[in-house]
């Protein structure tokens, strides 16, 4: 058992702050008020390699674990979770090309994203199909050698300006099991009957992109299914323990920030002639703070390593890591602004910003509740 | 050709922190490279991008192992490889004088036989600021200090560059190569070591070498420097807050500026 970085590792998650801090920081609430998409940030980022660090060497990325991966999402979500989203989101649906794809579609796809040249996603849920990912509706019929999408898709992360996204599509809607028939399929924005309208007005992570996407009619080659057809669940469910690992890292970042921000303002706040950090009620806050976000952490990594060396408990881990990080992060956000008191109320300091995006983590990638419906199911012995 | 550079790791203080005698207690310190030293990287990094011929850059420095990780940050911006020199009599010092420091990096420089020697105007700590130019003393190259802008294509015999010089002038001057140019801050852009870089870094040379493997013995670097003291210099701020209209204010700060000598008559 090891429980230190590596010096590799301890660079890259400097050099990772410093870029956020440098590039990000200044910019972050211009970004939120304005919910405005920062492509030349994302573009810096993926000059610094960050956008497809995780892909393979000969794709153009650098081959980086799921732990590193968790350590750049941590620092990058630790000072601001919307712009750290649109840099960490930029290859979203990556996997199922990097995984299921041909070696054309790996060739074709990938490189660009981790050369900033283009943003993908990967788009799931759609308006009656959230949390029961398998009443989806969205359809994809075959004619000749093409394939016919018709469907929407909702709350599409980088929905209104990706250039390409991985669409979960029911293709074999006869087949009699419920996670059977439906398969992955590459659709390109350029496509005609390809539409998206940009979701507005969230409560948090308001710089990245978020939209409804529509296609009325969109044919793509049948060179653009991915992976095989009817095996897109399996396929996906494949990923995650993978992605929620990564919302859990997204959130020990949060935590990390909402700490960072509290013990700066507690020691500089004085009241009745001395620091707030001197009166026991808060720091006892701070104490809990750094505590529970410590253990969201290792658990974190726990499940991040065992993606990448032991996948035995990996599915129970990566949702108790998802579940209980985003509960640290939205507690330490919300004690955060306590702390703060009037000024934590205001957008003067980011505490609020970090309070409203911290939300976000119990809900998307599977809610806190299916999380614990999983752990459950895993305890139990339940299967799928 | 070889460019090479003298990088440095340096302390700061946080803002709270405590003098404990000659010296600071590593719990208020945080250690980086010399801000100075990531410019001139940088222009080292460059000229080897822009080359057509191969450009090999080697970072040099004076620090115990620590600073490998320091100057590793070098590596994964774009240096080739590193040569560390460090030794007991170098510890024992309580401050490393510029004859000291110029004595270890010539000896580098006769091994190394650059073509060019980049060097940060000064070092963030100790600031001296003449390490560079008493390098180019000892090895008998050409040299310019304050350097804000290079023109310089790997392979050119003669380096295009604009210094800085004291009340705001600059000049522009050629220097013949071999060279050591002292590097000033905003010369370029010092990219963020990219994450490729950084793994590549893992695997490059840091050469440690003590003195004796440079021929030198402890002597050299006694220097006539001693620290003495070390103490936080008392600060002093006033703030004048002018009030009314524009025009009367103008002449208020405008008569302060006089008087403090910030502008002329």
């Amino acid at each position: 058992m090891d429980y230190g970085l590596t010096q590799e590792q301890e660079q890259l998650r400097e050099e990772v702050r410093r870029f956020a801090e440098n590039e990000i920081a200044p910019v972050a609430d211009e970004y939120d008020r304005e919910e405005k998409y920062p492509a030349e940030i994302v573009e810096k980022a993926a000059e610094m390699g960050l956008t497809g660090a995780h892909f393979p060497m000969e794709y153009g990325g650098v081959g980086y674990s799921t732990l590193d991966m968790a350590l750049v999402t941590e620092e990058l979500f630790a000072v601001d979770p919307g712009i750290g989203l649109c840099v960490t989101s930029a290859g979203f649906g990556a996997e199922a090309i990097m995984e299921f794809g041909t070696e054309e579609q790996k060739e074709e796809y990938l490189p660009p994203i981790a050369e900033g040249e283009a943003v993908m996603g990967a788009a799931i849920s759609e308006p009656h199909a959230g949390s029961d990912v398998s009443s989806l509706s969205t359809r994809a019929e075959k004619d000749g050698d093409e394939w016919v999408v018709n469907g929407s898709k909702m709350w599409i992360t980088n929905g209104s300006i990706g250039d390409y996204f991985v669409v979960m599509c029911e293709t074999d809607p006869d087949v009699g099991d419920r996670y059977t028939g439906f398969s992955q399929l590459l659709i390109e924005r350029d496509r005609d009957g390809f539409e998206s309208e940009k979701i507005t007005g969230k409560l948090g992570i308001r710089a990245s992109d978020t939209a409804e996407l529509r296609f009325d009619d969109v044919r793509v080659p049948e060179e653009n299914l991915v992976g095989q057809r009817g095996m897109g669940f399996p396929q996906l469910m494949q990923f995650f323990d993978e992605t929620r690992t990564m919302v859990a890292a997204q959130a020990v970042g949060i935590a990390k920030g909402a700490n960072e921000r509290a013990l700066e303002y507690a020691e500089e706040r004085e009241q009745f002639g001395r620091p707030i950090s001197e009166f026991q009620a808060i720091r006892h806050k701070l104490s809990e703070m750094h505590t529970r976000t410590e253990a969201a952490r290792q658990l974190t990594y726990k499940s991040a390593w065992s993606v990448d060396n032991a996948e035995d408990d990996l599915t129970m881990l990566a949702s108790m890591a998802k579940e209980f990080a985003s509960d640290v992060a939205t507690d330490a956000a919300d004690e955060a602004v306590q702390i703060h008191g009037g000024a934590g109320f205001v957008d003067d300091f980011d505490v609020e910003r970090l309070y409203r995006d911290a939300k976000i983590t119990q809900i998307y990638e599977g809610t806190t509740e299916i999380q614990k419906n999983i752990v459950a199911r895993e305890l139990l012995d339940e299967g799928y | 050709m070889k460019v090479l550079v003298t990088v440095k790791e340096v302390a700061a203080v946080e803002d709270d922190f405590e003098i404990d005698g000659l010296s600071i207690d590593d719990r208020y310190l945080e250690y980086d490279l010399n801000e100075w030293d990531d410019y001139a990287v940088e222009a080292a990094v460059q000229i080897a991008e822009a080359a057509d011929e191969d450009v090999e850059v080697v970072a040099a420095t004076i620090g115990p192992e620590r600073s490998e990780e320091t100057i590793r940050m070098a590596l994964a911006k774009g240096a080739d490889r590193a040569v560390r020199v460090w030794d007991d009599a170098i510890a024992d010092q309580t401050l490393l004088d510029v004859n000291a420091k110029a004595s270890v990096f010539e000896q580098v420089v006769a091994e190394e036989e650059p073509d060019l020697v980049l060097t940060g105007v000064q070092a963030a700590d100790d600031a001296l600021g003449a390490t560079g130019v008493a390098l180019a003393n000892r090895v008998g190259y050409q040299w310019a200090a304050v350097v804000n802008d290079l023109d310089y294509a790997a392979g050119d015999d003669v380096a295009t560059v604009r210094r800085e010089l004291e009340g705001g002038v600059e000049e522009i001057t050629e220097v013949d190569l071999p060279a050591v140019l002292s590097i000033q801050t905003g010369i370029n852009e010092p990219r963020y070591a990219s994450l490729r870089g950084i793994r590549q870094a893992q695997q490059k040379e840091i050469a440690p070498h003590d003195l004796s493997d440079l021929g030198l013995d402890a002597e050299t670097v006694d220097g006539a420097l001693e620290l003495t003291d070390m103490y936080e210099p008392e600060s002093e701020s006033d703030a004048t807050i002018f009030e009314g209209g524009a025009e009367e204010t103008a002449t208020e700060l405008a008569n302060v500026l006089r008087d403090k000598g910030v502008v002329g008559e």
